[in-house]
């Protein structure tokens, strides 16, 4: 691996830069090879004290990405190869173990992530998201009933919501998201649920989105709406960057491998992999001396 | 797939790129002490609204409705006149027992149910912190005016039984000073959840030790019995007078049942304490900004 000595240079500011990101989770297992061998009092009192067997699970190994104004950016990949991860350090769900990521502005995550309150009816709640998204009542009760409207949800907007069934609950967490413009957007389409008749509605508004917002990361297992939706792909791997490029050039690679692994060939795709990986070049990011390290740790 | 582990090779290259990061903001960073209040002041609507909402919806599921806000601590009340006053007879040498019992209970109900919301706002908002991007301290804060809110009807059935319940009790302009107190009560309430709300977010183990602390503290606070009966050593009555809580119960007291202007030394001692905690609280809680929402 070399590194190139002479560094590129990024002329105008940057959307999103991921900057040495790494993210770990330590999750109780409920493997109990550890405690089961302890014999006699002693151990079992030691067992019982002790917290569940914590098992550290890698979901992002160190990755650095520099995304610019105008980009639109698919990520990827196999079941917990990280883009999920990836969605929720960018949007500050989540903070990343280590290193930081940079933002011109809050990303917004259109997803169906936003958790409401239950106890509250909808309409409580659209209020409650839209405030908690910094809106004001005003710019809330101009755009309310839009919000309704997408939701698709009519007058069932005033039972409260944990009557409501999943698939009502994420059409209005999707539409309570999706009533900002944002200028970096995340779309997470693997969560995305619904009838066909929502899904037409939340894409006509997802498509207006798109088209206003300076920079979207879009995560989807259809390879064609990303190879459709984006300028650029990467691909992760089990937390692992594996290529990074042209949406063309990564999307028919990505097929490839994994139309090898359903047909078994699971060397060939291991050797597709390794492949694209021996060939990316990764970044690292160097930031601007003049500029002063904004409140980093 | 084989069973050794495939070794990913390393990338072909790295290329160092120069980016100019001095307009861009970290995600999810942590602003000044001064920019979050300002952030917080912000957002006041989302706060009110959040208080205002779950104040409605807490008591929904119940036939009597809003009249539990009322009805919890009667029943409390009742329960320790009948313990405390019939069966122990703790009453000897306090004047309308009922209702020093009343004032001590009503108030210390405000402040048990304040804390303990405050500390699990960050903990049952997980969701809500982990979906939107606000000043987290929003939370406990809602959490806190809600208890505000609800405890206008609790005051105000305070009163309606002292003036009820023989010996019944004269209204007086004194007892406007009330309201002072039950809002430095809050003040300290808030400064307290808010130091709770981030040890526990940390540490959840702490949320089941919480009752018995509360338990004590309440026992501590002279709310059903006469301090000067029990407590004749002067270092442990010192640290008795500083407790907040119980400042605010006998300056009520004073107030409402005894007709006397509380000393001035009380009122210092709530309003210290009540703003140090809070000042302490927000600083605390700041620190922990980025910390919250995490698994």
């Amino acid at each position: 691996m070399g590194v190139i000595d002479a560094s590129a240079f990024l002329d105008g500011p940057p959307c999103v830069v991921i900057d040495k990101v790494r993210m770990t989770y330590r999750v109780p297992s409920s493997d109990g090879r550890s405690s089961s061998s302890r014999r006699g009092l002693r151990g079992r009192i030691t067992t019982l004290l002790e917290r569940p067997n914590l098992v550290t699970v890698s979901a992002l190994k160190e990755i650095s990405l520099v995304v610019e104004r105008g980009e639109s950016v698919g990520i990827i990949g196999r079941n917990g190869s990280g883009k999920s991860t990836m969605m929720k350090l960018i949007s500050g769900q989540v903070a990343p173990t280590h290193g930081a990521i940079y933002a011109s502005s809050t990303p917004v995550l259109l997803g169906v992530n936003a958790a409401l309150v239950p106890e509250l009816s909808g309409d409580q709640n659209v209020v409650l998201g839209c405030l908690a998204m910094g809106m004001t009542r005003e710019q809330i009760d101009a755009r309310f009933d839009s919000i309704v409207e997408v939701s698709g949800l009519d007058s069932a907007i005033f039972l409260p919501m944990k009557t409501y069934s999943s698939g009502m609950a994420s059409r209005l967490r999707f539409a309570i998201a999706a009533s900002v413009n944002p200028e970096i957007l995340l779309v997470d389409e693997a969560l995305n649920t619904g009838d066909a008749q929502f899904n037409n509605r939340s894409k006509a508004r997802m498509d207006e989105l798109r088209a206003q917002a300076g920079c979207v990361f879009i995560v989807s297992h259809g390879l064609d709406t990303i190879r459709d939706m984006c300028s650029r792909v990467i691909w992760l791997d089990k937390g692992e960057l594996i290529m990074d490029g042209p949406a063309e050039d990564t999307t028919a690679t990505y097929k490839d491998f994994s139309s090898n692994l359903s047909r078994g060939n699971n060397l060939t795709a291991a050797g597709i992999k390794d492949e694209a990986r021996a060939n990316l070049v990764a970044t690292r990011v160097l930031e601007r001396a003049s500029g002063r390290r904004m409140e980093g740790r | 797939m084989s069973a050794k582990k495939a070794k990913l090779p390393p990338p072909a290259a790295i290329q160092p790129l120069s980016v100019d990061i001095r307009k861009l903001s970290r995600v999810g960073s942590r602003p000044g002490f001064l920019d979050y209040l300002v952030q917080l002041w912000d957002y006041r609507q989302f706060i009110f609204y959040d208080a205002r909402a779950r104040v409605q919806s807490g008591t929904r599921k119940d036939r009597l409705g809003s009249a539990w806000l009322l009805l919890n601590p009667v029943f409390n009340g009742l329960t320790y006149y009948f313990v405390f006053g019939l069966l122990l007879q703790t009453s000897h040498g306090i004047d309308n027992f009922v209702g020093y019992l009343v004032v001590g209970i009503f108030l210390f109900q405000f402040s048990a149910g304040a804390i303990t919301s405050g500390a699990r706002s960050i903990r049952n908002g997980k969701s809500v912190v982990q979906a939107f991007n606000f000043p987290r301290a929003a939370l406990p804060l809602g959490a806190n005016m809600r208890e505000m809110l609800s405890a206008v009807p609790l005051i105000l059935g305070m009163l309606l039984l002292i003036v009820i319940v023989p010996p019944a009790e004269k209204v007086s302009l004194l007892w406007l000073l009330t309201i002072p107190a039950v809002i430095l009560q809050g003040i300290f309430n808030l400064g307290i959840g808010l130091i709770l709300a981030r040890v526990i977010s940390k540490v959840h183990d702490v949320t089941h030790l919480l009752p018995f602390a509360i338990r004590a503290w309440m026992y501590g606070s002279a709310v059903f019995y006469s301090y000067e009966r029990f407590v004749s050593d002067p270092t442990i009555l010192a640290v008795m007078k500083f407790n907040p809580l119980f400042n605010v119960i006998d300056i009520v007291r004073s107030c409402v049942l005894y007709d006397r202007v509380p000393a001035w030394e009380s009122w210092a001692t709530l309003g210290v304490v009540a703003l140090g905690a809070l000042l302490v609280g927000f600083v605390f809680f700041w620190q922990g900004e980025e910390t919250y929402g995490r698994d």
